[in-house]
């Protein structure tokens, strides 16, 4: 098996890297969202497990939330009401965005059986109170960590999993240099499942994983590559399905800025003494998010992405009631405009209406 | 020819007809500020007015003022215009009507009335991250510097840390700074002196919530929500002070003479949820059964369910970051549910109507928490149905209406049974 396939296979089976990091005695945190240190989590000798949702339709979840809040967070709530989460010996989520906040609500009133927790993180950047409080927050968290795994967690192992974690970037980072090439090396769908993957994996075997991978792509050259290339934006994409719409429909998708891609491995830690502050400038001196502020900075970062990539055209996935996108894209669509042609679609996270989507990426590949 | 289905709520008091007057000369007084030469503030009523008032800013509260359109039945025009802007159906509908009055050409004219262009913005993300955003396309369309003011969200209950309320003052101060720094001056005694007038009106809040406690109660949602204007505008001011002591007066006197809204009160409801400002009137039609929505939480949003006690003058602004923190809007679900559970009972509710604006990322997603809880709790039973109390356009009266009837019946029925 190539490791492509190998990636894939842990994507369609995140269950055997439960079992096997299980198997020990070892727990599992799951989290959501990009201001949950995954260091602090691993330093404690746990597995941090970010949870995905997925494109089954929601069964108990409606009942709770209304069919208002984004689809993408009723769906995590449904498995973690069915019990699909029942490996989870925590659940940690952090101060995003209003339905984030929401989940939160909901976990913890009514899933009895995998605690919830809020990291509660600032939303704006570079500002030193900021820092001070979310580091505040952190320490608790650190000690609900240290509490929840019976482990101490030093300066040194902090800085070990910071460490490791940095690697799993910088590697993931240089397997997407390898799509700026005009014949990227890997598609955009099958990096996808690479970057999905190597977040669900212990970060100890991603690492070697992606080292290899990229050994074995770094000279290969995807078909069907003459189309226009794309920038794929806006809420998370936790399935390879609308990347493949896409490229089916003759779009190169050159490089995405979503949660379970660039945001995840976009930076590093800056070298620091202190790993506490470390990780507290590695979230808050970026914006990343579109919860976040100042929205500026992501403008400019989406910029560096069009630069780099040679992108053509912009397309920005909108799961419905995902108000971060949704204000986003209105925000940024006429000044985008100037630059690329930028297309806005409201997608279902269960993607239903696949059909209609196809047609407007279509006309818009088209159009490119 | 279409039948017009909406009508206006019936007030009571008088003093909340006063206090309508001090609405429309707070927005003639911003009007006529700007036509003086005097820069415009552009805020949202949760951002603590008191900096404001201690700067003599003049303000337009860009909550309030689609609620006041929305009153005058013209929100679904400006919402139209935001969403030709490109913003989606699925985000607030008071911030795409506001938005909408911030890109018209041309404006209807009552909203000429109240409109002024922004020299600063200042917004923040309490209780949702709608007002941080959308102000930044206006801002961005005026051409004009905006403060974000990022609030914490409260995972704490009434405990707020001290790290937390230090973070949050210390935004309150770099909102100050902003101001200074675009032509206004804070002047730090009189915000010292709206500590205590603030303090004041929670005090006199309360009172008058003691009074609405009363069976039957003097004063239904249909004047609480106007009652509540001087919350969310007026707090730290002397005007405000003196509006609640006029209401106090009127209630106590209506108390003493057990004058209630309706003649035969049979039942008591609460709204949770946006009103339906273009059809205050809704809340009357359930008069018919003996009913009286006595209370609605967005009374409360800005600070209604405060203690005024932990306000004190010599620290203004940690006691301006502990009351805005500790608000029952300001996420996590603790405060709020804790709040409608205590409310329920403080009031005698007899049932909970919840209803769900569709573009709201808030409050729709307390329903089933609410619901539960009261029920649990109290054995209180809440309906739930979606209505949007802004957005005319999405506005089902024969639905509403009958939601309203089966929900009123089967209470009156189970109060027959007992």
């Amino acid at each position: 098996m190539g490791t492509l396939e190998t990636m894939k296979d842990i994507f369609d089976n995140p269950n055997k890297i439960i079992e096997e990091w299980k198997k020990d005695g070892r727990k599992v945190v799951g989290h959501r969202c990009m201001y949950v240190p995954e260091e602090i989590i691993h330093a404690a000798g746990m597995l941090p497990y970010p949870t995905f949702g997925t494109p089954e339709p929601i069964k108990k979840a409606d009942s709770y939330f209304q069919p208002c809040a984004c689809e993408f967070v009723r769906n995590l709530f449904d498995l973690a009401l069915d019990k699909k989460f029942g490996f989870l010996d925590s659940m940690v989520l952090c101060n995003t965005c209003d339905a984030v906040r929401h989940l939160y609500n909901m976990w913890d009133t009514y899933v009895d059986s995998v605690p919830c927790y809020m990291v509660n993180n600032p939303q704006k950047m570079y500002d030193e109170s900021g820092f001070k409080f979310y580091r505040m927050e952190l320490e608790k968290f650190k000690k609900l960590m240290e509490d929840l795994s019976g482990n101490k967690i030093t300066d040194e192992s902090l800085k070990k999993s910071i460490e490791l974690y940095d690697e799993t970037r910088k590697l993931l980072k240089e397997l997407n240099d390898l799509r700026k090439r005009d014949i990227p090396a890997i598609s955009g769908s099958e990096f996808l499942v690479t970057s999905m993957a190597s977040m669900l994996m212990p970060k100890e075997k991603a690492n070697p994983l992606l080292r290899k991978l990229i050994d074995e792509v770094k000279n290969r050259e995807i078909k069907n590559a003459d189309g226009p290339r794309i920038l794929l934006t806006g809420s998370i994409i936790d399935n390879p399905t609308l990347i493949e719409l896409v490229e089916d429909m003759g779009g190169v998708v050159a490089v995405d800025d979503l949660c379970t891609s660039a945001k995840y491995f976009w930076y590093t830690t800056k070298p620091n003494n202190d790993p506490m502050d470390a990780i507290v400038r590695f979230n808050l001196e970026r914006t990343l998010c579109a919860c976040a502020h100042p929205s500026e900075d992501r403008y400019d970062y989406l910029q560096e992405l069009i630069r780099e990539f040679n992108v053509d055209g912009i397309i920005y996935f909108n799961i419905k009631y995902c108000h971060p996108f949704v204000y986003e894209s209105a925000i940024f669509r006429k000044k985008l405009e100037e630059e690329v042609p930028t297309l806005t679609l409201e997608v279902d996270h269960s993607l239903s209406g696949l059909g209609q989507l196809k047609t407007r990426v279509q006309a818009f590949i088209e159009m490119l | 020819m279409a039948t017009k289905v909406t009508t206006p709520g019936k007030k009571n008091l008088q003093t909340t007809l006063e206090i309508g007057k001090a609405i429309r000369a707070y927005y003639e007084g911003v009007k006529e500020a700007k036509s003086a030469g005097k820069p415009v503030i552009w805020s949202y009523g949760l951002v603590p007015r008191e900096i404001f008032h201690a700067a003599d800013a003049p303000v337009l509260y860009l909550e309030h003022l689609p609620l006041m359109i929305g009153a005058k039945q013209l929100s679904g025009r400006y919402i139209q215009l935001a969403e030709e802007e490109g913003f989606s159906r699925d985000v607030c509908a008071f911030h795409r009507c506001f938005l909408g009055c911030a890109v018209a050409k041309d404006r209807d004219p009552y909203l000429e009335k109240l409109f002024v262009s922004p020299d600063l913005i200042i917004a923040s993300n309490l209780p949702c991250m709608s007002e941080s955003k959308s102000f930044l396309y206006a801002a961005d369309h005026h051409n004009c510097p905006y403060y974000f003011l990022d609030a914490p969200i409260n995972t704490w209950g009434k405990d707020i840390p001290d790290y937390a309320i230090e973070y949050f003052a210390g935004q309150l101060q770099g909102a100050i700074d902003s101001m200074e720094e675009h032509g206004f001056k804070v002047d730090m005694d009189k915000l010292k002196e709206s500590i205590n007038l603030t303090k004041k009106m929670m005090g006199l809040w309360n009172e008058i919530d003691n009074c609405r406690k009363t069976v039957p109660t003097p004063m239904s949602t249909v004047d609480g929500i106007t009652a509540a204007y001087p919350l969310i505008q007026l707090p730290g001011t002397q005007l405000g002070v003196t509006l609640f002591e006029r209401l106090l007066e009127e209630l106590k006197e209506k108390v003493e003479k057990k004058q209630g809204v309706i003649e035969d009160e049979k039942l008591r409801l609460m709204w949770f949820g946006v009103p339906p400002f273009y059809n205050m009137g809704l809340f009357n039609y359930v008069e018919k059964y003996g009913a009286v929505v006595v209370k609605s939480m967005v009374e409360y949003i800005a600070g209604g369910a405060f203690d005024p006690s932990k306000m004190d003058p010599k620290k203004p602004l940690e006691s301006l970051a502990y009351k805005a923190l500790v608000d029952i809007v300001n996420p996590t679900y603790p405060n709020m549910v804790d709040f409608i559970v205590k409310a329920v009972e403080e009031f005698k509710i007899d049932g909970l109507i919840g209803v769900v604006k569709r573009s709201c990322g808030l409050l729709p997603g307390y329903m089933r928490l609410v619901k539960d809880a009261v029920y649990k709790d109290k054995g209180i039973p809440t309906s739930i149905f979606d209505l949007d109390g802004l957005d005319i356009r999405e506005y089902d009266d024969v639905t509403s209406k009958a939601n309203l009837d089966s929900f009123v019946e089967s209470l009156l029925a189970s109060k027959r049974r007992q």
